[in-house]
This record gives structure tokens, sequence and C-alpha cells, in this order.
């Protein structure tokens, strides 16, 4: 669909200028305002490009679980525009939605049967191509009592409650022996749970995928790229969970385009990609 | 006009008792009278029954994923509520880098664990044991509906709930049965140690060693005083009359890897939290209270003995020959001021160990009101 444009002030040479801006702006507003491009954007895990889950064989998905916010669609002429969140569902609210990629099953022995594969919305019309979002929690309800918030960021395994926060991004693998798994979430938080003032690395993910085509493309997450950097052939399950000391985060965080020692988006992040 | 009077006399009647039922009493602490009542949060005030309510959920192993472990499995009466390991085991066999800490005076711990600059409030901490996942502790997260369910369904738990948050219109939950764990635990109160009974005026409470000891631990040669003072022999205390925002973490020159400062990295203190360089190795300074029964010690258990403690702050911090954490933690760039090192014979360092023994409260470990309900 094609956004409606303001008309030309030319055809209406009887009318006062400031009332054909205002007339335009009238005009502009009705069209903005009519949410009715419906947006399903689907994730979904892949290993090397090959679809991979909970009942994989090695490897295999031990889990993959990651909060949305901000999403944003790129339109012909280079503007991004608001998804808004259906909010219908429990995996949604009007500021985050759970992608829940594994299914409990198998591999996934800490996981739960709920799988929330799409992240759905409604758009302005308009025609995109092109899609944005931020993997994290809104650092306004990142640090807000876990016990008394809804859906979709009541759910105690994504949170750190000795960190205060949201766990953005879970995600693990396990070949045999071996494994890795990586928690994502904000760190060197300061001030008090309850009375968090600001996070020294916020380890927020900045995703942007100029190919995106909504109702066609879906949205891959590429583990084997996540853990490029780690052994999964040392027979040591190594792991992840965002810690300042931790140098088996630095490989995996340079694949999500973090600097691990500031916490900050500072590269092109290759995990996630447009199939 | 008479049966009017009777109907307003019943009904008044009725009103007063339900008010007498329902009406939140002032928590009585039974503190000795120069110490001052803890600080409580004003979203959970204490009432006898929340605490009642939480001796039970404490000892309620129900509250484990695989309900084979309570608070209690890692913090035992016996041993001042800490459980004798070097490092805690959770509920599925899991190793916490860390050791357990002990929960006596825990009601004027400024900030709580060893490290957590984040935690305040009991209410926030036990939701790190009752539902985390790295480590698993008691591995209750993801089927937490159990807990409020537990509180539902079990008759006694549902009477004490409700007594315990009079105002909820449905008070089973999560959040009340941490905020009742949290009520309980801040009555885990010691005041009563040998060392108690000699400054309120008792002389013959403590013995001569133990009074040389105390002489050493507050001398300025040794220095123990400085992370260790107050009347709850830490320096990161709070109660319900300071205004002042005090908490202290030290580095005691545990570790020093490959010369550069370093501690185990799943073991680095403040660091972890902040991320500030500076930070390694720092830990909040704990509490010596019943410090005898709660070896072995420091955040990971490490050292053996008290003997052994005194020996590496006298060597101004500890010597690892050999392994990977080897290093000379005297010469950590991160190292605390006050542990400098300092000469102590045999005998100062017998009275020393003797001055830590007093500072045990027997009657703590065994008092009932903090006993398992189970039991009994």
């Amino acid at each position: 669909m094609k956004m409606d444009r303001p008309t030309s002030s030319k055809q209406r040479p009887d009318l006062p200028r400031r009332y054909l801006v205002l007339l335009s702006l009238a005009s502009l507003c009705t069209s903005c305002d009519q949410w009715d491009l419906p947006v399903e954007i689907p994730f979904v895990a892949t290993w090397n490009g090959d679809p991979i889950s909970c009942n994989s064989v090695a490897p295999a998905l031990t889990d993959l679980r990651f909060y949305v916010s901000g999403p944003q669609l790129l339109d012909s002429e280079g503007r991004w525009h608001d998804v808004r969140f259906a909010t219908e569902m429990s995996w949604q609210n009007d500021a985050v939605a759970l992608i829940d990629l594994e299914n409990g099953e198998g591999a996934c022995v800490n996981g739960t049967p709920d799988v929330f594969s799409d992240m759905v919305g409604v758009a302005r019309a308009g025609d995109y191509r092109g899609l944005r979002f931020t993997v994290g929690v809104p650092f306004s309800l990142n640090h807000a009592n876990p016990l008394t918030a809804g859906p979709p960021l009541d759910d105690s395994d994504m949170h750190w409650h000795w960190r205060s926060g949201y766990k953005f991004l879970r995600a693990g693998i396990r070949s045999a022996n071996d494994g890795f798994w990586i928690h994502v979430g904000s760190t060197g938080c300061e001030g008090t749970v309850g009375h968090v003032t600001g996070c020294r690395s916020p380890n927020r993910i900045q995703i942007e995928l100029p190919e995106f085509s909504p109702g066609e493309s879906t949205v891959a997450i590429d583990l084997a790229t996540l853990i490029a950097g780690s052994d999964l052939d040392d027979e040591v399950p190594g792991d992840c969970s965002s810690g300042p000391a931790e140098s088996s985060c630095v490989a995996p965080f340079g694949a999500l385009g973090i600097n691990h020692s500031t916490g900050k988006q500072e590269g092109t992040q290759s995990v996630f990609s447009v199939q | 006009m008479k049966k009017l009077l009777f109907v307003v006399g019943t009904l008044a009647l009725i009103s007063v008792t339900a008010w007498l039922i329902t009406r939140e009493l002032p928590y009585e602490w039974d503190l000795p009278p120069d110490v001052p009542a803890p600080a409580v949060p004003a979203d959970n005030p204490m009432n006898a029954a929340k605490v009642e309510l939480g001796r039970w959920l404490f000892y309620d192993q129900r509250l484990s994923g695989n309900e084979t472990m309570s608070c209690a499995g890692c913090h035992i009466q016996a041993l001042a509520f800490t459980d004798g390991k070097p490092r805690s085991i959770g509920s599925t066999g899991e190793i916490h880098p860390r050791s357990s800490m002990s929960l006596v005076n825990v009601a004027y711990a400024s900030r709580l664990t060893w490290a957590n600059p984040l935690l305040d409030r009991l209410e926030d901490q036990a939701l790190t044991p009752l539902l985390g996942d790295n480590p698993v502790e008691m591995g209750l997260g993801g089927s937490e509906d159990r807990f409020a369910e537990l509180l539902r369904s079990e008759e006694h738990y549902s009477r004490l709930v409700t007594q315990a948050f009079p105002s909820d219109e449905d008070p089973h939950s999560l959040l009340n049965g941490v905020r009742a764990i949290a009520a309980f635990v801040r009555t885990i109160t010691s005041y009563d140690s040998a060392y108690d009974r000699y400054m309120a005026g008792d002389a013959s409470a403590m013995s001569s060693a133990a009074e040389r000891g105390m002489a050493l631990f507050f001398s300025e040669r040794l220095e123990c005083f400085h992370c260790h003072g107050g009347f709850n022999f830490t320096d990161s205390t709070t109660h319900a009359n300071t205004t002042v925002d005090r908490v202290g973490y030290h580095n005691t020159g545990l570790f020093n890897i490959n010369g550069n400062g370093a501690y185990p990295s799943d073991n680095t203190g403040l660091y972890d939290m902040t991320g500030e360089r500076r930070d390694m190795g720092r830990f909040k300074a704990p509490s010596l209270r019943n410090i005898a029964v709660t070896a072995p010690y420091m955040h990971d258990g490490s050292v053996a003995s008290l003997g052994e403690a005194i020996d590496n702050y006298a060597r101004g911090g500890r010597l690892l020959v050999e392994g990977p954490n080897a290093g000379d933690g005297r010469l950590s760039p991160f190292k605390s001021e006050f542990v400098g090192g300092f000469e102590l014979s045999a005998e100062e360092r017998a009275d020393l160990v003797e001055f830590l023994r007093s500072l045990t409260d027997d009657a703590l470990l065994t008092d009932k009101r903090f006993a398992d309900p189970f039991l009994n």
C-alpha cells in the first residue's frame, strides 16, 4: 500500500497558506493514524543455516529465548516506522515481545513447552522493506519488580534477580559432552534493587536487517555464528553470563556486535539474518 | 428501641472483634536495651503470623524444584545458619562458587551476600536462591507457581498467610511468601555470646585469654576492627535509626593470580557486579558473630580454620605456591590498606582465636524460635 499524500497547494489558490498547511497536516495525520497493516515477524533457530531444535542430534539447541523491543520497518524512502506490538497474546505487551524458540523437549532440559516464534503487531499502512529492533528490555522496565510485572516480563527464567534486570537473551547449544550457553543482560548496574539508576554495560543488541521483506522473510538466529569463537570440543561445557571477568563472553558478544568491555554496540552483529 | 440497641450493640461487638483480629500490632523485637531494632522495609511490616509463616517456609523442602531442599539446606541453625561446606551445593547437585553466609543478625546487613551492592533487602535477595539457575540453588525457577499453590492448598499456610497479610485480597503469592521468609530471617538475632555478657558487666563471662585476644583484635597493630567493627563486627551495618548507608568491600589478598591481582574468574567479587578493575577481589566483611562455628572461611571456603585465617592476615595476604591460582596475595595491587600484615606470637594467636570463640551465642544455635517446625 502507498501512503496518501497531501494535495498540492497550487490546486487551492483561494485558501490562505496557513490553512493549507493545517489541512495538509490533518490529511497526513488521518493516514498516519491508520494502524491497519498487520505485521508478523517469524523467527527461526539455525545452525550454519540449517534448522536446529531441542530435538536435533549433536549439536542440539538447549535454549533460545529473547526479548524484542522497539521494532521498526523501513519504507522505500529510507524512513523508519514503528511497529506496535499486539497485546492480546501472552508473550507480548506494548513494549516487548518474548520470542521463545525452545519447546522444553530433548536437550532443552530447563525449557518450557510453550513456543513463541512470531512477533505480532501492526504498522501504519506503507510499503516496507527492512526491519530493525533491539534484543533487550527497555531500561524503564528492566529494573522493575518482576514479581508484580505482567506477561511476558513475569517469566522467572528470563530474570536475573541478583543482577536486577532481565536476561535479554538466553541461548545454548549441546554437542555430546560439550556445550556452551550464554545469558546476555545489563551488568554493572548502580543503585539498589528497585532503585537502579543506570548500568555501566547495557548489553542491548541492535539488529538491523535491510533485506527483510514483511510477509515473506523470516529472521534466522544462527547459533553456529553465535558460538563460532567458542570451543565446543574441549570437553568443558563453557558459558557466558555477561560478567566482566568472563573471557568466554568476548567472542559471542562480538558476534552480537557488542564490545564486551563496554557493553555498547560497537560492531555489526552477524547472528541474526534474513532467511 | 431495645431491639435497635441490641442490633447496634451486636454490630459494635462484631466490629471491635474484627478489628482486634485484623489490626497489625507493632512487632516486639526481643533485643537487649542498647541494641537498635533492625530496619524493616515499609512494604513488609513485621507481625507474628508473618514470622511464623516464614519459619515454616524457610524449612519447607517443597520450595525447591525437586522438593529436596529448603532454605535451611544451606543455612543450618546448629552452624549459625551456614552449612559447614567450603562451597554450597544446590538441590540438583550444582556447586555454588561461594560459601553459604551466616543469617545471624543479617537484618542489620546494609548489603546482602558476599559482594552484591544492588541487594539491600532480604525480600529481593531470597529470589536468587529460590529461582536462580546460574547456579541452580533451590531451582524453583520456571515452576514458581507452585509456591502460591502451596500457600493456597495447605490449610495451615492459607490461615497464616491470611493473618500475615490481612489487607491483601488474595495473599497467596510468591511475593508474600518471600516477604514472610524475609520477616522470619530478620528475627534471627544474636546478642547473648560470652562477649555480650562480658560487655554487659559480667567480667567472668570471658577468659583472660579471650580478654587479651580482644585487646589484640581492637589494636591498631592488628587492625581487625577496621572492617569487622561495630556491634555486629562488620562495617556493612545498618539499623532502624541510622541515616548512613555504610557498606565496605575489601580485597584481603587471598589471590594474586599471574601477579596482576586477579581472582579466579568465577569469583571476582565486586568486580563481577561493577566491571571496575579496582573492585577485583573485593568482598563484604562478614559479621564475626558465631564465627567459630561457621568454618570453613572466606567467600570460597578456601580457608579451613580461624588460625589459618589469622595467619593469612598476619602475612599480609595469602601465598599460594602452586596450582592454577598460584600467586602471592601480599603483593596484590588491589589489596586493602588494612591488610598490611603483623607479627604475632603463638600465645597471641591462641588468645585471638579465644576471643573469636567468645563471639559464639550457644543459645542461638538451639533457640526453638528459629528451629525447624517440621521436627516438632
